[in-house]
């Protein structure tokens, strides 16, 4: 079945190119620059009308957000070099790398949160002795900078060598080529292993230190199988939006190619509830209030509760049931309307993560919000518009797809 | 005219998929596949309705969830021991019990639905069966008309079809 649908794939692709320009062109960088605009006007009016900790809150949700589907769908496409994907031929290596550049944006991000710092971490304005070592000022913000810049390094070098026709010709060799170049044998693990540790680092910094009593050890991971899952997803979606913007010829209208997607945002999203429920479990078990707090601040104090239960619905009830059965995964309404679903709740993950700590008893969105969300996504729309247009070309280009695609 | 046996060995499941793509397209006889492994590729090929096996699973399961429940909420009301204040139900540690056992059985009742439904064991082997099929070679038993035989011999040929035997349906192997 598969290999007659990729010869008619070949078959279509070789009669007519598509103009890239069409999928991520000037009206997204404009769309996007507006975005920017506005986010920015939001943030400069709620600093100087003095609702800054409102605007920071937002800001530091944003910022680990998007640096989430940003660097987990880098490690997508580096988990393929470590499995020796060939299932979409080199569109999906693309797709994972097209958000990158958002890496560094989100590096330089990431300082702006020093002059918001007494705002948004308790422990700059009230020190904890035991952890003062660990928690203050210089070391957090020299630590994560150091991690983020590394993570980008490590990042960009493995998508310019993934980019580069070594790995091109193993990515859509059926049998000729056995193993990617040795480089990106090198890069894609280190990527992946790197991942795990920033991230951790990131979110015991960026979010559990805003709670700094409050302990998980399991937490980092909890957090990066998040950011990791909202990287599988923003590639489906991107996947489902582009099959119908790239005319009759691209890859994404190859049915094994999109249960494929289904498949990874499926498994994922069970991955990332069965390490909620592990957390969850011990910390019942152990039923310290030093431990407990974090979770019924969440789950069983109001105005948050239904929040959290949302985030279990979208993340991982949605995509479960729905995306059970081969046909669902296959039927791209479907994969696209839970992919924009789970990263939705993605996102009120962070929110639930972050601003309960902050502002225990009000949920503080509002325009401010909204239009600083707003911001930060243009900035990532428009600092994936080049990457868009590789996945365009290398879903248009006709290119063969490996045997193991199903 | 009478009915023959023409038996083709593979390489691997993707030369013996599309021979049986083929041999679905022009309807050709009827044919037997012999896979040493669990093949997808061979599956879609044959293109055979879903096993009911995954009904069996199914109900594996839920009898498996609702064994949980009643282990964990029965001996807990049996024995009624508090434990740091909790309510004698709570769920958090019983989803443990309940996904555990939902394994459990759902792979006990699928392994003998697949030994069920499948007829396992047996001595006795289809015809056309041959050891390699159970080694390192994937193979097609085509029936069909001598007429045929022929049509079907460089169809299978085309697909890649390491060695070809024709056999009289009268004397199996």
């Amino acid at each position: 079945m598969s290999s007659n649908l990729q010869l008619a794939h070949r078959k279509r692709a070789a009669t007519k190119p598509q103009a890239v320009e069409s999928v991520a062109g000037a009206t997204m960088k404009a769309a996007a620059g507006a975005m920017i605009v506005l986010g920015a006007i939001a943030f400069v009016v709620a600093l100087s009308r003095g609702r800054a900790a409102i605007a920071w809150e937002a800001y530091l949700v944003n910022l680990l957000f998007f640096l989430g589907v940003a660097q987990g769908a880098v490690v997508a496409s580096s988990s393929f070099y470590l499995t020796q994907a060939k299932w979409g031929g080199s569109t999906p290596y693309r797709l994972g790398e097209a958000f990158a550049p958002f890496l560094w944006v989100g590096f330089f991000l990431f300082f702006g949160l020093y002059f918001g710092r007494s705002l948004i971490f308790p422990w700059v304005t009230h020190p904890i002795a035991q952890k003062a070592a660990w928690l203050n000022t210089p070391f957090l913000f020299a630590r994560d900078g150091i991690a983020l810049g590394a993570m980008a390094v490590a990042s960009f070098a493995f998508i310019r060598v993934s980019r580069g026709d070594g790995a091109r010709a193993w990515t859509i060799a059926t049998d000729e080529i056995e193993l990617p170049p040795h480089s990106i044998r090198v890069l894609a693990p280190v990527v992946a292993v790197l991942f795990a540790a920033v991230y951790s680092l990131i979110a015991f910094d960026l979010v559990m230190s805003l709670a700094p009593v409050w302990r998980s050890t399991l937490f980092g991971w909890y957090f990066f199988a998040g950011c990791f899952w909202s990287g599988v997803t923003a590639m489906a979606l991107t996947a489902v939006v582009l099959r119908g913007r790239l005319g009759e010829n691209n890859l994404f209208t190859n049915p094994t190619v999109m249960h494929d997607l289904g498949k990874m945002v499926f498994a994922f999203s069970v991955f990332w509830i069965y390490l909620l429920f592990a957390q969850y479990i011990v910390i019942w078990y152990g039923d310290l209030p030093v431990e407990t707090f974090f979770i019924v601040q969440r789950v069983h104090h109001m105005p948050w509760s239904p929040l959290s239960v949302a985030c279990v619905v979208l993340i991982w009830l949605i995509p479960f049931t729905l995306l059970m059965s081969v046909r669902a995964k296959k039927t791209p309404v479907i994969l696209g309307t839970v992919s924009a679903l789970g990263l939705a709740g993605m996102w009120l993950e962070r929110y639930v993560l972050v601003v309960p700590s902050l502002s225990l008893d009000a949920i503080p969105f509002g325009a401010t919000q909204f239009l600083i969300s707003i911001g930060f996504l243009g900035v990532f729309l428009l600092s994936a518009v080049p990457g868009l247009n590789r996945v365009a070309q290398a879903a248009t280009s006709g290119e063969p797809v490996g045997d193991d695609a199903e | 005219m009478s009915t023959i046996a023409i038996i083709s060995s593979f390489a691997d499941d993707t030369r013996c998929a599309r021979a049986i793509e083929q041999l679905r397209e022009a309807e050709l006889g009827d044919f037997n596949t012999f896979s040493p492994i669990p093949s997808h590729k061979i599956e879609y090929a044959i293109g055979r309705s879903k096993s009911p096996v995954r009904w069996l699973v199914l109900a594996g399961g839920i009898s498996g969830v609702l064994t949980g429940l009643a282990i964990t909420i029965g001996t807990t009301y049996e024995w009624g021991l508090n434990a740091g204040g909790k309510p004698l139900v709570s769920w958090p540690p019983f989803i443990v019990i309940c996904f555990e056992l939902m394994v459990l059985l759902g792979g006990i009742f699928g392994f003998l639905g697949v030994l069920m439904l499948s007829g396992v064991p047996t001595t006795e082997t289809a015809p056309g069966y041959d050891g390699r099929f159970g080694g390192d070679r994937f193979g097609i038993v085509v029936r069909c008309d001598e007429a045929q035989a022929e049509r079907v011999e460089s169809m299978l040929k085309e697909s890649g079809a390491e060695e070809i035997v024709r056999e009289d349906e009268a004397q199996p192997r």
